[in-house]
């Protein structure tokens, strides 16, 4: 303040006194948040404070670029308020809660803050959008796959991925898994069967809840029998949804394939669908195995369907009989000797219609284990042998000449390459 | 920090299972503690099948003193329950879909090999070495038999004690050297049978050379990245030829700053893996999701190790950050 008087007093002579009164009892004092000099005899304002500093000072001051100044962590720039309208745009499009808005804008403000996404391409900016979002929903357990979000931002699923790959590792963020029970709910809500149209003749119009219900044990038992894991969850539920319609009426859409199926349901058809529904149709299969009066019918994977109710009812001990884990093989092993010897035990009593049962009984359960386990290895990868290299052998000359080209090869070489290169700048001869 | 003393108390009586002397196994026959194998509720048949399974593990105790290990491990678990309330301690209470889990590599000090205790058995227990390191994570003991989680690996007391036969192999080795001069990559194109520029694609030649079977990455600043090598060992070699083979054609090649950048090694534990049980326990280590990739990422903190889990059993890991190692 001292400096302040001095200042004026040198550049502005006079400045000390008032120029009305001509007194020298000036205070400074402030009017709101400005400070004014203020005549303390008849009150008038001598000088409304300062806008600036002395002209030595400016010259000091030196232009830097907006990177380096503080004005990039004070404005929100253009792209970041564009990144959030996208946010709030695609919240509205997927009719989520405001609550999820919210938490969205936060996830994209708070990446912003990193200068790798600062300064990222403005494709990653897109998908980083789908990012927050998805982020948001998984946290709140709300069905969104990235696939639909691929969709509707119009990108590729690898850079979605990697972009989400990497914003959860800079948030340091938890991310729940897909809940598959309720993307079975929605997915299965989307399925254009529920009334009759056009397109949908009225013996495939299917109720809703028993629909979802079955689709939902189906989805389970898959996911008990290793179906599931490491495997994109939509084409299952497809597979199951699928099944759980057809079986529903089975006399009447055992003739409906699962393309078909899906053309009418108005739902995209994954690829992986078929395959999936074979292997559900395998488990059933061997769950059919179990049942003795589905046992004498001899089914086949068209024929299993029409009893996918009773399956389901019985679903967990079919499971327990007609599988094993590796772990009880010696168990199971130990029954069949226990039964053998009840068989030659019996024999002897005479049992023969008990004979004849345990005969037909399936002699040892298959493995439960993933599909992949259950392939033979597709080649042996033979252990290499010890190498016994201590990394400071001497290397002879004649192994590294062998790398080398002799004198004459070099000129052939050449010769060949500018030959090629001739070639291709002169045009074809007619 | 949860409860209670007897929290610490079963994680001192775990630690001292270590090495699993079959005489302690009796006393925890009420607790499962590292059972990895799930046994169905409704068949307690097959539970005290896993403890007669713990009985069973051969033992070559005769190298190990026990007497003193309760104690050490008693004060080091003490001491690392601080540490251990900063990770997780989670509690599984997931019925029917956790057939399966895996039991994490634990890690044996000084040994570059990743030589991992896994068993390969069927029942698949895992036996932590005693604590001395690395994040376990402590489950309540179940006495219902409800299925619980493999307590996250501890390192042995004696590293010499290997538990199990699954050793990683080595499948690649990335190292950079320097040769400490300015390249002419032209030149090098042109003398060399084993080389290839093409310099509108990469700004480096591609060198191959046959033993060790592996590929280089020549840059004209004199940098040079070998991969393809699957022991160190080989690497240096190798790079050491590349350099042999840069000298010969007439470049005043050295061989600074050899540093082994990158290790990726491979095994498999033989058992099916239960992936989305995995992500719930360690949800803090373990990032699986199946849209975009089977397999889950697995990035333990201690040992910085990378794994790669799939639900087959086959296992890939790398080591991130390679630390350079004091030779001679």
């Amino acid at each position: 303040m001292q400096r302040l008087h001095s200042g004026f007093q040198s550049e502005m002579p006079g400045r000390g006194c008032c120029p009305d009164c001509g007194s020298a009892e000036l205070v400074e004092d402030s009017h709101y948040s400005q400070s004014q000099l203020v005549c303390s005899d008849c009150g008038c304002v001598v000088t409304e404070g300062v806008l600036t500093t002395t002209f030595s000072e400016e010259s000091n001051l030196r232009e830097i670029t907006y990177s380096r100044s503080t004005g990039e962590n004070e404005q929100v720039s253009r792209s970041q308020q564009r990144g959030l309208r996208r946010v709030r745009d695609l919240c509205r499009v997927l009719q989520l809660p405001t609550t999820f808005e919210e938490t969205a804008i936060t996830y994209y403000q708070q990446a912003y803050q990193h200068s790798g996404i600062r300064t990222a391409r403005l494709q990653k900016k897109e998908v980083l959008v789908g990012c927050c979002v998805l982020i948001t929903c998984r946290q709140h357990n709300w069905p969104l796959t990235m696939g639909t979000i691929c969709t509707l931002l119009y990108a590729d699923l690898d850079v979605f991925s990697g972009a989400y790959m990497q914003i959860v590792k800079l948030l340091g963020l938890d991310v729940p898994s897909l809940c598959l029970a309720d993307l079975v709910k929605t997915y299965c809500s989307s399925f254009k069967l529920f009334q009759a149209s056009p397109s949908v003749p009225a013996k495939y119009v299917e109720d809703k809840e028993q629909m979802l219900s079955r689709a939902l044990q189906l989805v389970e038992l898959a996911s008990e029998t290793w179906l599931v894991t490491g495997r994109h969850p939509l084409p299952v539920i497809t597979a199951a949804t699928f099944l759980a319609w057809q079986s529903l009426r089975p006399s009447d859409r055992l003739t409906c394939s699962l393309a078909q199926f899906c053309k009418m349901a108005n739902v995209d058809l994954p690829y992986p669908a078929a395959s999936r529904l074979q292997e559900l149709v395998a488990i059933l299969l061997r769950m059919a195995e179990q049942l003795a009066w589905l046992r004498v019918l001899k089914l086949d994977k068209r024929s299993v369907v029409k009893h996918i109710g009773d399956l389901l009812q019985h679903r967990h001990l079919l499971l327990r009989m007609a599988f094993q884990d590796g772990s009880s093989e010696m168990e199971t092993k130990e029954k069949e000797q226990q039964r053998q010897r009840q068989r030659q035990g019996e024999e002897e009593v005479g049992h023969s219609t008990l004979d004849l049962s345990k005969g037909k009984r399936p002699a040892s359960p298959a493995l439960l284990l993933p599909p992949c386990m259950l392939k033979p290895p597709k080649r042996t990868c033979p252990t290499p042998p010890v190498s016994t290299v201590t990394g400071d052998e001497n290397i002879s000359d004649s192994e590294i000449e062998q790398y080398l080209r002799t004198p004459q090869e070099v000129r052939d070489f050449q010769r060949a390459q500018a030959a090629s290169q001739a070639a291709l700048s002169v045009p074809n001869p007619p | 920090m949860e409860g209670p003393p007897y929290l610490e108390f079963y994680l001192d009586q775990c630690a001292a299972q270590d090495d699993c002397v079959p005489a302690l196994s009796p006393l925890f026959s009420p607790i499962v503690p590292y059972d990895v194998y799930t046994p169905n509720p409704s068949s307690p048949d097959t539970t005290s099948e896993s403890h007669l399974e713990v009985k069973d593990i051969p033992s070559d105790f005769s190298s190990v003193d026990l007497s003193f290990l309760p104690d050490e491990l008693t004060q080091e678990n003490r001491d690392q329950t601080a540490v251990r309330s900063q990770h997780e301690i989670e509690e599984n209470r997931n019925t029917q879909s956790h057939q399966n889990k895996l039991p994490l590599p634990s890690e044996q000090d000084d040994e570059l090999g990743l030589h991992s205790s896994i068993l390969s058995n069927s029942c698949a227990h895992l036996h932590p070495g005693a604590a001395d390191s690395a994040q376990p994570s402590a489950e309540k003991p179940s006495p219902d038999a409800l299925p619980l989680v493999a307590m996250t690996p501890m390192t042995p007391v004696t590293p010499a004690l290997e538990r199990s036969g699954i050793v990683p192999q080595l499948q690649n080795i990335v190292s950079t050297v320097n040769l400490a001069c300015k390249l002419d990559l032209k030149k090098i194109a042109l003398h060399a049978k084993n080389a290839e520029y093409n310099p509108k694609r990469f700004a480096a030649v591609i060198m191959r050379i046959r033993e060790p079977r592996t590929t280089a990455l020549i840059f004209s600043s004199g940098k040079m990245v070998c991969t393809g090598a699957k022991s160190e060992e080989q690497s240096r070699l190798a790079a050491r030829k590349y350099a042999r083979v840069v000298q010969k054609l007439g470049f005043p090649a050295k061989f600074l700053d050899f540093k082994i950048q990158n290790m990726v090694g491979s095994c498999d534990v033989r058992f099916s893996i239960r992936l989305e049980g995995l992500v719930l326990t360690h949800q803090q280590f373990s990032s699986y999701e199946p849209e975009l990739f089977p397999g889950l990422i697995y990035r333990m903190v201690k040992p910085r190790i990378v794994l790669l889990i799939f639900v087959s059993g086959k296992v890939v890991l790398t080591v991130p950050e390679m630390k350079p190692i004091c030779k001679h």
